[in-house]
């Protein structure tokens, strides 16, 4: 990267623009907390996925701009493309405990929908 | 030795060393947070309990994620101040980074304090009561205390067998001991020691001592900070930590809180629920006021395709009580077993003080369970303790890595500032680093 004080200069603005933005987005997520979102949950997981939308889009500005993510060497970005393979690895395991092979899920889903038959006919 | 490429590029990289080192560093620290984030997400959703959902003061997590913004446009501005060659405007920005973290942290001891200082009990019915101690949180009070057995030669030697004295409450004046022999014995260092001495000489570890007045005691867990006396306790004996075990009848076992919340999410008949047996009919009027206002919004919106009470959202709002008011009659209602609540404060100046929240005495039998909000309390908090204590920690290592540069970087910043504008390039890309993390965390423990 080659930032001559004339090319910085020009970036201040585009700096401070950015820190307004951050500012901005965060009150959006604060406020939406709030509202209650369509869906069978009361919301709460469109709730979730709203809230990290807006934090991986702020998480992007702060690590493209500030941190010159969108302009740098090429071997930062060998680093990294390996780092968030293995980082969204960890954040999916989670599915490993929600559908396992090796045993029968049908069993369990079965019994919720007797009990959500339940529910209707009463 | 001159390090090399500190400020030109090395040919292989294309970049001077250290930025190499930092995004080598960042990597690794995007493991570790990811790893906890993990966590977090297995917690969640393999949680047996209703997962608190905003129950932080979402105003000071704010604050917070402002004050960490502002300190992240600043310290971009000091590296780009530094590189256009304006000194001055670069220690300002510098130093505003730096208050910024220090309101950061101070803000994060005030919510930490906040937390060890609040209560949640849980009762046999699965209700859930929160709140604060007032002078005095649980008691236990016992009479008729006269057998002592001091271990002296046990499994813990550093004990001080004269530490279970600490909580009698009989005036100093009014105890006597006297050992098997009938001989009277004083229990300071020359006395133990000589107790110590008889006891080895009778091949004993322990030696049983009778108090020739009953005495009483009165062991209380208070404020934060607090560290128990005793070990355990049954109906008729306490277990010292020291290990002293005394006989005695157990009078007073219970818990003065004063109720800031009640939730009966997980209790199976909310009406019936001990929340309303403690908290007086005035709060369960509330309550069902509460609980079909709710109800009656829930059916508006879904109809009666959805099972409301499957709806985490309405049991959040329905099933969860904010205990305001009555300070004085629930502490009456629940007086008259054992002696009641033994409150200082008078109704008046509970409202004045804005701590309008009954105090009221949960007996033992009906509590299973009670923490301040610490780990121990539940996952949450565990989780919540582990994420932000550890980004916490990166904060103040932050900071002092820019303190550094401030402080103590004056002589390479007037030698070479070029390399100085790399060495606050690297502390900004870590800074950024922590900023990034505080994004992810303000939404998933404050408020979704």
């Amino acid at each position: 990267m080659a930032d001559t004080p004339e090319q910085i200069a020009k970036h201040v603005k585009k700096y401070l623009f950015i820190g307004a933005l951050l500012i901005v987005f965060t009150f959006i997520t604060v406020g939406m907390s709030y509202v209650e979102l369509a869906g069978p949950d009361g919301g709460q997981t469109n709730n979730i996925l709203f809230g990290m939308a807006v934090a991986t889009f702020k998480a992007l500005l702060v690590a493209l701009i500030f941190m010159h993510l969108n302009h740098e060497r090429k071997i930062i970005y060998k680093f990294l493309v390996f780092t968030f393979a293995f980082v969204l690895g960890m954040f999916v395991l989670f599915i490993l405990c929600h559908d396992n092979p090796l045993v029968m899920d049908a069993f369990e889903r079965s019994k919720s929908a007797l009990e959500h038959a339940h529910y209707h006919h009463s | 030795m001159e390090i090399p490429y500190t400020v030109n590029a090395r040919p292989d990289t294309g970049l001077w060393n250290a930025k190499v080192g930092v995004w080598l560093f960042l990597a690794s620290e995007v493991m570790l947070f990811g790893g906890l984030f993990s966590s977090y997400i297995f917690l969640r959703l393999g949680a047996d309990y209703n997962w608190p959902v905003g129950v932080l003061d979402a105003f000071w997590g704010c604050v917070n994620t402002l004050v960490l913004i502002a300190s992240s446009v600043t310290i971009v501005m000091a590296w780009a101040s530094l590189k256009m060659g304006k000194v001055m405007a670069y220690r300002i920005y510098l130093f505003i980074t730096i208050l910024c973290a220090l309101g950061f942290m101070a803000i994060k001891t005030v919510e930490y304090k906040g937390k060890f200082e609040h209560f949640g009990v849980r009762l046999t019915d699965g209700t859930l009561l929160e709140g604060h101690f007032p002078k005095e949180g649980y008691r236990i009070e016992f009479e008729d205390v006269t057998k002592f057995t001091l271990e002296l030669d046990g499994v813990y030697p550093e004990s001080n067998p004269k530490d279970f004295l600490r909580d009698c409450t009989t005036p100093e004046a009014e105890r006597k001991f006297l050992n098997a022999a009938g001989k009277e014995v004083i229990l300071d260092e020359a006395g133990l020691n000589a107790l110590r001495l008889e006891a080895k000489a009778q091949k004993k570890t322990s030696v049983e001592l009778t108090s020739t007045k009953p005495l009483k005691f009165s062991i209380k867990r208070g404020a934060f900070g607090f560290i128990d006396p005793i070990y355990s306790y049954t109906a008729e004996s306490i277990f010292f930590k020291d290990n002293t075990q005394t006989n005695g009848k157990l009078v007073k076992d219970s818990m003065t809180l004063e109720v800031d919340l009640a939730d009966v999410r997980d209790c199976a008949d909310a009406e019936k629920s001990l929340a309303w047996h403690y908290l007086g009919d005035e709060q369960k009027a509330k309550f069902i006021a509460l609980r079909d206002e709710k109800l009656a919004a829930f059916k508006k919106s879904f109809g009666n395709k959805e099972d409301p009470y499957k709806s985490p959202h309405f049991k959040r709002h329905g099933l969860v009580l904010k205990v305001v008011g009555g300070a004085h009659a629930a502490a009456g209602h629940a007086k008259p077993e054992h002696g009641g609540a033994e409150t200082d404060t008078t109704h008046a100046e509970h409202v004045a003080s804005g701590h309008d929240h009954p105090s009221v005495v949960i007996e033992k039998k009906d509590i299973t369970f009670w923490s301040n909000f610490t780990p121990k309390y539940n996952t949450y908090y565990a989780i919540y303790f582990a994420l932000t204590s550890l980004h916490g920690l990166h904060v103040v290592a932050g900071a002092l890595v820019l303190s550094y540069f401030l402080f103590f970087d004056g002589k390479l910043l007037r030698k070479d500032p070029e390399h100085m504008a790399n060495r606050v390039e690297v502390g900004g890309l870590f800074w950024h680093f922590v900023d990034l993390v505080w994004i992810f965390l303000f939404p998933l423990l404050y408020l979704l």
